[in-house]
């Protein structure tokens, strides 16, 4: 046990530390304020570059040491992930659900699964999920290699054990070469390595630059006076940065934001006495936005304008909803400039090349 | 919502100013540990069983902490509102993960040495 002189001198350090961090991190209500982003005035001063900076693009992906990238593993990612034969009909593939053409999802409220049974939740979007902390909306997969998995062997969705996964793709001429190449090892296709291509592919899957990108960068032209306008609101009065920070307007949290349903979401893994979890679902980024909706885990809203009037009402009032839910009154100007503001995040989509399927 | 600067500045300096308790290796120590927005303070702090642990939730946002001994025994803090603070005694020599909840991205580990 360390004694108390260097104790103290460890919590000075880090205190002056804090204090540090705390002056540069003055909150983003307050940075709005001072920046002047409401009236457009002083750009470029370093309040606003400092707000800025929280949503900034990282300049490279991040792949785990235990799965890093490799051309051969992406590409093998690719050709599994669209390949129907994946699942026990033959007909499903990843991207059945995640379509790129739909914003890699399918754009129904619902996801449909095996033998077109409708589904509790909506298909969600995967683009920078490299970043993620949690994976599927109840949290349930700590990683990607862990969460893909998932999908294939639910028996409501492809409907698969990984025992038949393997036993179909040894069967396919083809695949053995891939799966040498990705791997570098003959041998190479075992349900690890089917888990682990899919989640580099998916790691590969990232939002192209938005506006709203570009004006972070320094392109002040980039966002109308509507989107800074609903930026200043979404950091500062609205209180949307709660929950969807960093670049990827997520921090993979979990709440209870008082939709209807009884889908328990993350209570289904949290003990009980954890009251905030139950109907708590992640947070979705905002990145890419099919501005055509649905939204919510539930694909119960249909509309962005439907979406923001349930955050000013507040959800419903209930043990489970969440802290951060409390009724906010947003004029008509208002709301439109937040719309404005979620525009500025969809950029171009990012090229997809299709496979050849072995 | 957002605050001023000054209050953060006063929080700051009371956490400099924090309390250890005891100076005997048998007596039981308090440490603190600031919560920010989703992130707990790397404090390097190695406790001892007995000692408590108190939690300073200096984000603007509501937390929820659990922590995980390396038994699998888990013990859940209630949901931790903005300004407050929450403490674990911990009961268990060995690896404890401290998670959130709310935030899976919150984690610290740390050793607990016996109490002796």
């Amino acid at each position: 046990m360390e004694n108390g002189v260097v104790r103290r001198r460890r919590r000075l350090t880090a205190s002056l530390l804090l204090v540090a961090a705390v002056s540069l991190a003055a909150t983003a209500g307050s940075l709005a304020r001072i920046a002047g982003v409401e009236t457009g005035g002083l750009a470029g001063s370093p309040a606003i570059e400092l707000l800025k900076a929280r949503f900034r693009r990282p300049d490279a992906v991040p792949f785990p040491k235990a799965n890093p990238h490799s051309p051969g593993k992406e590409d093998l990612g690719r050709t599994l992930f669209f390949d129907p034969r994946l699942s026990r009909s033959g007909s499903v593939s990843c991207a059945s659900c995640h379509n790129p053409s739909l914003g890699w999802s399918d754009g129904l409220a619902r996801a449909v699964g095996f033998e077109m049974k409708p589904l509790a939740r909506r298909t969600p979007p995967i683009m920078n999920l490299a970043w993620g902390s949690a994976f599927q909306w109840d949290g349930r997969a700590e990683s990607l290699e862990h969460q893909a998995r998932m999908p294939l062997t639910a028996p409501d969705e492809m409907n698969m054990t990984m025992e038949m996964v393997i036993e179909r793709l040894v069967a396919i001429p083809g695949y053995r070469a891939l799966f040498a190449q990705a791997f570098e090892r003959p041998d190479a296709i075992t349900a690890e390595s089917v888990t682990a291509a899919l989640a580099t592919y998916q790691r590969t899957l990232v939002s192209g630059r938005a506006p709203f990108d570009r004006w972070v960068a320094g392109e002040e032209s980039a966002l109308g006076p509507d989107a800074k306008r609903g930026f200043a609101l979404f950091t500062g009065k609205a209180r949307c940065a709660s929950c969807h920070s960093t670049w990827r307007l997520t921090d993979d949290s979990f709440h209870d934001i008082g939709l209807t349903g009884d889908d328990p979401g993350r209570g289904t893994f949290a003990p009980p006495s954890v009251v905030t979890m139950q109907r708590a679902f992640k947070t979705p980024s905002l990145r890419d936005l099919r501005l055509q909706g649905p939204y919510m885990h539930d694909g119960s809203v249909r509309t962005l304008d439907d979406v923001i009037e349930h955050y000013v009402k507040g959800g419903a009032k209930r043990p489970s909803l969440s802290p951060e839910m409390r009724p906010i009154a947003l004029s008509a100007d208002e709301r439109h400039d937040l719309i404005a503001f979620l525009s500025s995040l969809k950029a171009e989509p990012i090229r997809v090349e299709l496979p050849q399927l072995p | 919502m957002s605050r001023n600067a000054s209050p953060r500045l006063t929080a700051c300096l009371l956490i400099c100013a924090a309390s250890w308790v005891g100076g005997g290796a048998a007596r039981a120590a308090d440490y603190e540990v600031v919560i920010h927005h989703a992130e707990l303070e790397e404090t390097g702090i190695k406790p001892k069983v007995g000692d408590t642990i108190t939690f300073i939730n200096h984000a603007e946002i509501s937390h929820n902490l659990y922590l995980t001994y390396e038994d699998g025994r888990m013990e859940t803090l209630d949901t931790q509102i903005p300004n407050s603070t929450k403490k674990a005694v911990l009961h268990t020599a060995g690896r404890v993960v401290i998670r959130c909840w709310i935030h899976p991205i919150i984690r610290l580990e740390m050793t607990v040495a016996d109490a002796s």
